[in-house]
């Protein structure tokens, strides 16, 4: 009985539904302003993502006639529901829910799910930006999500455990991966750009030229929904990486937490400034960064770790 | 894959002002476009007949949002052309002074939306920062940022103090050296060159063939610009150098952008050191005599050409304009053939647009 009960509010609060909402709209803030900044603007204030969720949240939910309404309605709950699952399995500053041999690649796999998701939404709602979009994306997805995985696959192999957790107390007994992996983790950061479809990889939803891609007909709960899963898959992301390539802990559970939310921020001002740094590539261009680029050097990387591994 | 017919425009990201391409395609390439203009129409040629000559200075003022001096310049200067009215020294100065810093200004505005529609947001926000401050110039002369009601038949309606214009020449100081950052991003960044070289390529044959001026033009190697070669107002006077590359591409139409606002604030510095003194304007008369003439100006899109006929009354029988985005329009179905629609979106924000021009 006590087990359900805390199970029901892990699931409820931490590091379930509440946490993730809560981190997904300070990290949403954080990306905002670090661009501002950059930019040259002073950004929104702190509760500005907030409110864009609830403002968005309570207006009515407008579809073109031949849209599919059922898929259109449950792609955004589904793929929110997977980021939001994949985030229960990443560890935060060294607390986790739970932990199995494999985990890793189930967080993988359930944070793509929302590529999927959103490809399917392009079909769903019909219109033909959606539609070029949702080739977009899919075409997008094949780019990232093989570097992305390679580079993954080095912690793994490092740490010989496909558990998030045994990787990062690996690191702990060391060094943070990074200073190995340095390719690895670049790979990995731009990658995660790819899935998160932020520039310069906004390619599915490029505003200039497919308007919102297949995002375009969605509106009102579907595309807060759609949001909110997009920014908590970017929290999770950003966990994934410090925990796979800055995994260092250190003494202290205070230290710890805020070790590992500044490395966190740090990833997240990292991801900014290459966003404002470039232009949106095009999707011909991604395709040859994705295999010809991040592909080689990812599998360089691995190389690199297999002939430390062996030396040591 | 099947072909798909996308919609840009009316309304669309990428246009600041209304035009309709329905774009084919097939996956990414462009098969197919289909042209319609006129939503911004608004019968200005046929109201100003209605108008007396003063009247319809404001109203020729409105034909556009970003050139919108240099439409009164041309109008203006055909006028006094046919009244016979000799303009002040110092009225003509200033006129051109205004026209430099229109020009200042909407190349800025220009370099901004197409770093927005590359997706480098932080292009627009630079870009359009740095405009700010000739808006400031702008605003402290004629009181106005947009529309300014600088001119007037005769002379202009701005007589700057020696401290105005020595605070104008500290801001467009301070405006040249941001110029020069823009500058370096747009002749140096690997980003902004990747997106923009070799895009919507047009050489001298295609520019003659479509009768396409102004930076466009130049970017292609047509060395001509109006301000040199037909000189008007005090241009002969002033010294400056015509920019002219031979890429043809939006790559080159940037650069030829971008240094032409560098050599327009040298001309403002010039225009404001040797600005004599003086009246700035004359009285017109209410009746212009008959006859026909032809105003040609360098707008900041190209040229602008007004032609202008006096039956002899206090209005005027005709005013026809040609604005040099109605030939740009009409290259695009050719040149859009074939690009992705990645592409597309540089080759049109690259053309630099204004449709409240060629509709009016």
């Amino acid at each position: 009985m006590l087990d359900w009960l805390l199970l029901t509010l892990q699931m409820l609060f931490f590091p379930g539904l509440v946490f993730q909402f809560a981190g997904a709209m300070v990290f949403e803030w954080i990306y905002r302003v670090s661009i501002a900044s950059l930019e040259g603007r002073i950004g929104p204030p702190w509760y500005q993502p907030l409110m864009d969720f609830l403002k968005l949240i309570s207006k009515e939910d407008i579809l073109p006639k031949s849209a599919n309404r059922w898929a259109a309605t449950l792609l955004p709950v589904f793929s929110m529901a997977c980021v939001f699952t994949a985030g229960m399995y990443v560890p935060f500053a060294g607390t986790v829910f739970d932990s199995f041999e494999g985990d890793l690649v189930m967080v993988v796999i359930l944070l793509s799910v929302p590529s999927l998701g959103y490809f399917l939404n392009g079909w769903a709602t019909g219109g033909s930006y959606s539609l070029i979009g949702a080739n977009r994306s899919l075409l997008q997805y094949f780019s990232y999500e093989v570097p992305f995985l390679t580079a993954v696959a080095g912690p793994a192999f490092m740490a010989g455990s496909w558990s998030i957790i045994v990787i990062k107390d690996y690191q702990s007994q060391f060094l943070s991966l990074v200073f190995l992996a340095p390719l690895g983790f670049l790979v990995a950061l731009v990658a995660l750009i790819g899935k998160l479809k932020r520039n310069p990889f906004d390619i599915p939803k490029a505003k200039s030229e497919i308007v919102a891609g297949p995002l375009t007909e969605t509106s009102g709960e579907s595309l807060a929904l759609w949001h909110l899963t997009l920014q908590v898959q970017a929290l999770i992301g950003i966990f994934l990486l410090v925990n796979l390539f800055l995994g260092k802990v250190y003494p202290g559970a205070l230290v710890n937490f805020l070790f590992f939310l500044g490395k966190a921020v740090a990833v997240q001002i990292l991801l900014g400034l290459i966003s404002v740094g470039y232009a949106r590539t095009s999707i011909a261009n991604l395709t040859d960064i994705g295999w010809k680029v991040l592909v080689p050097l990812s599998l360089l990387q691995f190389l690199v770790l297999v002939i430390v591994k062996g030396l040591a | 894959m099947s072909r798909l017919v996308i919609p840009i425009g009316p309304q669309h990201p990428i246009l600041k002002e209304p035009i309709s391409l329905k774009v084919e395609v097939e996956g990414e390439n462009i098969t197919h476009v289909d042209l319609q203009i006129g939503f911004v129409h608004r019968g200005i040629e046929k109201l100003v007949e209605s108008l007396n000559w003063v009247q319809a200075v404001p109203l020729i003022e409105r034909i556009c949002g970003i050139c919108s001096h240099v439409h009164t310049t041309t109008y203006c200067q055909g006028v006094e052309q046919l009244a016979g009215i000799e303009v002040p020294k110092r009225a003509l100065y200033l006129r051109t002074l205004m026209c430099e810093l229109e020009r200042i200004h909407s190349h800025l505005l220009w370099l901004g939306i197409v770093g927005r529609n590359i997706g480098q947001e932080a292009m627009f926000m630079y870009a359009w920062r740095d405009r700010e401050l000739v808006m400031d110039v702008m605003e402290a002369f004629s009181g106005g940022r947009v529309s300014h009601q600088a001119n007037t038949i005769g002379g202009v309606r701005f007589d700057p103090s020696p401290a105005e214009t020595a605070a104008a020449q500290k801001l467009l100081a301070e405006l040249e050296s941001k110029v020069v950052a823009l500058r370096n991003i747009v002749e140096h960044s690997e980003s902004f060159i990747s997106r923009t070289a070799g895009m919507g390529v047009m050489n001298r044959d295609d520019i003659r063939r479509y009768g396409l001026l102004g930076p466009v033009a130049r970017a292609s190697g047509v060395d001509f610009d109006l301000r040199r070669d037909r000189p008007y107002s005090v241009y002969p006077e002033l010294d400056f150098k015509v920019i002219v590359r031979r890429e043809g591409d939006v790559w080159a139409r940037a650069m030829v952008r971008v240094e032409e606002t560098m050599q327009s604030i040298a001309i403002c510095h010039h225009i404001i050191n040797k600005l004599p003194g003086g009246a700035v304007s004359v009285k017109a008369p209410r009746r212009v005599p008959v006859g026909e003439v032809i105003s040609r100006t360098e707008a900041p899109r190209g040229e602008v050409v007004y032609y202008i006929r006096s039956e002899g009354g206090e209005h005027p029988a005709r005013v026809k304009v040609r604005t040099p985005t109605l030939p740009t329009l009409a290259s695009f179905p050719e040149l859009l053939q074939g690009v992705s629609i990645a592409d597309m979106t540089v080759i049109i924000s690259g053309a630099d647009l204004c449709i409240a021009c060629a509709d009016r």
